[in-house]
Parts: structure tokens; sequence; C-alpha cells
């Protein structure tokens, strides 16, 4: 059982070890370290950083984010009892109304606590 | 029509959030959600109740849609239990929110939505369905933990509530995943049948982790370090209904778990299966929290050290569910429900104790209460000395059954140790007591006034009455236990 497996642990042993030597000759081998302001500076896609690392967003971000899962979740729901109508018959199509009610009180809940405008 | 009638005490419940909600949405902050609330719990313990007395052996199409929902007497009494709990939750909120300022409608429809989540979760036959009330539950608690928003102390407790909770959530879930690998069931009837023949490692490894999910859940020491901050950090009806319905809920999943996934002869014996496991949790769980709890400063916080330690005590019960799983269950329930009217009623005591500006927290707060406000002192004595297992009070018999059970089970070491740690339990229950009637408030100290309050009264009257009533006549109430604990058989 391990002896099969055997190959597999001597290929990731000799990949480690190579890693390593590599990785320790490289401080030998390679370039020299100058560090200076510009080198020492965060990258930001070439041109300078500005503004500080706590930045605020809006809770209407989320709202949205929350929102758009809700009701994403809901056509994950339909969509499957639409392709099987028929075959659910009236007890479905009762329960799927069901589910859409309380999914419309949670929107009209939403709704007039003005979650959905984005103007405010 | 069966179904329906079978499913009323959830409807009730369902229909009722969603009518709040709305109600909240077209007249805000209008007050009164809070008697609605409570009414619509109330209502549902009632529907549950009616059902119960129908006979549930009466609707037999509805047990049949069982194995993901199990409409049978065990989930119908945690229905009367958790929407007894939330309904005092509910009630104990209509005073505190107004008076401390931070009353929204939406805190009702929280504790609606997660009373229902625990509902799903006491009747659920299913990991889908367990699952999903899990989540209703617990994702309710946690936005009410946050609630007071400016508070730092409250975000921590939530932030803390909300990682752990969650984190509990993914053991939980990949133990039943782990289940379902080795079984080829999400039912737990299906698990346990495969479970009593064949054991794998994989079994065994899913076992272990589904059991710490839920000790997480029921807060058992090593798993209970959320606890105290979230108790703490919570509006104080959030941390009633935290120690009350979200613990017992559960306990109704444990039991469930234990009783039917791992029911069997071979996971239920001493040398192996869980009963070491949960035996080694309660005594950890007791002994830990009560030696904590006598050094707190804050009453409140004693109260959620308090709280953890009582869950320890019932897990001796569910240890003893290993010789006769009917009566060390009915014991379990019992104590479920004498703890949970003691521990509603001892927070609504530490509510009505404090008012706008200052809540009652420290001992401090409390000292000389019992000649300034001596129905309030007295109101708190009596949950406390039920919280310590003093005759003539709930608690007293909550803990005779449950050590009685592990005596009868022939775990006599554990029954001891129960008993010590009630012992030590008394002193921190009767401290409070001392500085209420032996001491007097530092002259010019700023100390919590009592409020008034007619929600607050209200809860504290039905707690008191379920207190006095289970303490002095508790036979009606084991039978009733003992019928719920009779799984399955109708």
């Amino acid at each position: 059982m391990i002896a099969t497996y055997a190959p597999l642990f001597m290929l990731l042993f000799f990949a480690a070890f190579l890693a390593s030597v590599f990785y320790v000759a490289a401080t030998f081998l390679g370039g020299q370290k100058k560090p200076n302001p510009g080198k020492q500076a965060p990258f930001e896609c070439g041109s300078e950083s500005s503004g500080g690392r706590h930045l605020k967003l809006s809770v209407k971000f989320y709202l949205t984010a929350i929102l758009f899962v809700v009701f994403d979740i809901e056509a994950v729901f339909v969509y499957p009892w639409a392709i099987h109508f028929r075959a659910l018959g009236w007890l479905g199509l009762a329960e799927m109304l069901g589910f859409l009610a309380v999914l419309v009180v949670a929107l009209v809940y939403v709704w007039r606590k003005g979650a959905l405008e984005w103007e405010t | 029509m069966n179904i329906a009638l079978a499913l009323s005490p959830l409807l009730v419940v369902a229909l009722g959030a969603l009518l709040l909600m709305l109600a909240e949405a077209f007249s805000p902050r209008q007050g009164g959600l809070a008697l609605g609330a409570a009414t619509v719990l109330f209502v549902g313990a009632a529907v549950a109740g009616g059902v119960w007395m129908y006979g549930i052996e009466r609707l037999p199409e509805a047990a049949s849609l069982a194995p993901w929902l199990l409409l049978d007497r065990f989930g119908l009494f945690f229905d009367m239990l958790l929407c007894l709990g939330g309904g005092l939750a509910a009630l104990l909120a209509g005073g505190y929110l107004v008076e401390h300022g931070i009353e929204r409608g939406e805190f009702y429809v929280l504790i609606l939505f997660a009373t229902l989540g625990a509902m799903i979760l006491a009747s659920s036959g299913d990991a889908v369905t367990l699952f999903l009330g899990l989540e209703t539950m617990s994702l309710g608690a946690y936005a009410m933990t946050a609630f007071r928003r400016a508070s730092p102390r409250a975000a921590e407790g939530a932030l803390k509530y909300f990682l752990l909770g969650s984190f509990a959530a993914a053991i939980l879930i990949y133990g039943f995943a782990l289940l379902y690998g080795a079984t080829g069931h999400t039912d737990l009837a299906g698990i346990g049948a495969t479970a009593a023949t064949a054991r794998t490692p994989l079994l065994v490894v899913g076992a272990v982790l589904v059991i710490v999910g839920v000790a997480f859940k029921v807060s058992a020491v090593p798993f209970h370090a959320w606890t105290p901050d979230a108790y703490e950090g919570a509006p104080t009806p959030a941390t009633t209904f935290m120690a009350v319905a979200v613990k017992a809920g559960a306990f109704a999943l444990l039991l469930r778990v234990l009783l039917i996934a791992l029911g069997d002869a071979s996971w239920t014996s001493w040398a192996a299966g869980w009963p070491p496991v949960v035996a080694t949790l309660a005594v950890l769980t007791m002994t830990v929290a009560n030696l904590i709890a006598g050094r707190q400063e804050s009453v409140k916080r004693m109260l959620a050290y308090s709280s953890i330690a009582h869950a320890g005590y019932a897990l001796v019960g569910v240890t003893a569910l290993m010789r006769d799983p009917t009566q060390a269950g009915a014991s379990v329930l019992f104590y479920l429900l004498s703890y949970t009217v003691s521990t509603a009623g001892a927070f609504g005591a530490l509510i009505l104790c404090g008012s706008h500006g200052r809540e009652a927290v420290s001992y401090e707060d409390l000292s000389g209460l019992g000649r300034r406000h001596p129905a309030a002192a007295l109101a708190f004595s009596l949950f406390l000395l039920s919280l310590a297992g003093i005759p003539p009070t709930a608690g007293f018999f909550g803990k005779w059954f449950v050590f009685k059970a592990a005596i009868d089970g022939g775990l006599y070491w554990l029954a001891i140790l129960g008993f010590v740690n009630s012992v030590i339990g008394a002193y921190y229950y009767l401290r409070v007591m001392v500085y209420m009637y032996m001491r007097e408030p530092a002259a010019g100290a700023p100390v919590a006034l009592p409020m008034r309050s007619g929600y607050v009264t209200a809860a504290l009257l039905v707690s008191a009455l379920f207190v006095l009533a289970l303490g002095l006549v508790p036979t009606r109430a084991i039978e009733v236990a003992v019928r719920a604990a009779t799984l399955g058989a109708g």
C-alpha cells in the first residue's frame, strides 16, 4: 500500500530539496540589496499611493450585495420548480407561492425601510 | 389538513413573525410589538399544547411526512418550552429596550424568527433540516447580540459569538458530511441504522465532530470561551434568549443525535461509545464554570457562567441516557424546563433592578436592595434559590431528577461530582442575596435604581408561577417529560 506511493514521496522530497537549495543559493549568488525610498514604497500599479489604510465603505454596498444574494437564491429555487412544473402539480404551485410570498414580505420590508434608495 | 394541524405550532410562529415584520415596516417605532411578539409565542406554546392534547398519534399522515421533520411529542415539548422562553424574552425586551432607549421593532421580529429556527431544530430528523433550523436560530441570536450598536462591548461580544458560532456550525456540518460519507444517509434514522451494523473510522470522526459542534452551541467547557463575552455584551433580553432558547434548542439537537443517530447499544456502551466523552464534558463544564463564576465582579457575567454550569448539570443527565433513555431523557427535559423559567426570571430580575442610564451590573448596584425595593429583591431571591437548587423551587427537582438518573444508571461518581458542584454553586448565588439583604450601598456611591415596567413584571410573574408550581408539584410535569422522551413510540 505505502510502497505504491514511494515514487510520489521521492518526487515530493526532491522537489522540496531542490527548492531549498535554490533558495539558499540565491542569497549568495543573487543581486545586491540596496534599499532606497522608491523601492520601499508600496507598489500600486506604478502610480503613487494615497490615503490611509482604514477606508470606510458605505453600508449601502453591503445592503445591495445581500439583497442581490437573497433574490439570486430565490431564482435558484424557482428554476428547478419551473422545469418540473407539471409533475409537481397544484401542491408544488401552492408551495412555490408560499415561498414567494415570504420573499415578497421581505421585499416590502426593505422597501419601506428605504434600503432600495441609493441617494439619501 | 392533518399536516397543517401537525405543523401548526411552527406555522403560528412563522406567520406571526412575518406579520410583525410588516407591522414594523408600516408603523415603525409605535411600540406594542413586544406585546405582539409575546402573544404570538404564547399562542404558539398553547397551540403546541393543543396538538399534544389532540394526540399526535391521530395525525398519521403528518408522521409519515418524516424523516426530515419529526412531528412527535419530543418536538412538541420543545415547541412549548422554546415558545415559553422566547415569549418571556420578548416581554423582558418590551421593558428593557424602551427603558434604555434602544427600542426597535426588529428585535421582536428577530426573537420570533430565532425561536422558529430553534423549533425547527428541535423537530428535525435530517441533517439538512437540522442545519436550516440551527442557522435560522443562530443568525437571529447574532444580530440580537449586536443590537446595541454604539457599544464596543456589544460589538466585541457579537463578533466573538459570530466567528466562533460559524466555526462551530462548520465543524458540525463537516461532521455530518463525514457521517453521510460513511453511511450514505443524511437522515438521522438512516445514519443510526447503518452506524449500528458497521463502525468505520470515518463514522467515529464524524460523530466526534458532530458532538464538538453541538458542545460549542450548548457552551460546554472547553468550548465555552465565547459565552461570557457574548452574554455580557448583549442587551439583557438577548442574553436571556440565548441562555434559554438557544441552549434548549442545542440540547434538543444533542438528544436527537445521541438517541437516533448514535442510539445503538454499541454506541451507548461505556467502553466503546460516547458516554465517556459526554461525561468528561459534563464534569469539566460544571467544575470550571462554577469555579470561575464565584470570582466574577459583574452579576450579569456571573449569571453567564452560571448558565454554562447548568449546561454541565444537564449533560450529567445526557450521560445517563446510556442506561435508560426514557428516564434520563425525561430528566434532561424537566431540567431544561426548570432552568428556562429560573434563568429567564433571574435575568428579568436583574433587568428590573436597573433603570435608564444605569443597568444593574455589579454586586454594589444590588446592595441594600432588600430594604430599598423589597419586591424586586424578593423576586431575584426566588430565582437565585431555584438556580441554586434549593426546595421548594423548580431548580431543586431539576437537579434531583438529573442526579437520580445518573445514580440509576450506575454513575455514582458523576452524581456526587454534580452534587459537590451545586454546593459550590450555591456560594455565588447566595452572595447576591447577601449583598441585597445584608449590605448597604456606600454613602454617595452611584447605584442603579429599579425601573417600573408592566412587561417585566408580567414576565417575572409568569416565571415565578412556573418556578413555584414545578417546585411544589413536579409530578405532572415529569409525566409529560417522560411521554416526550419516549421517542418514536406515539
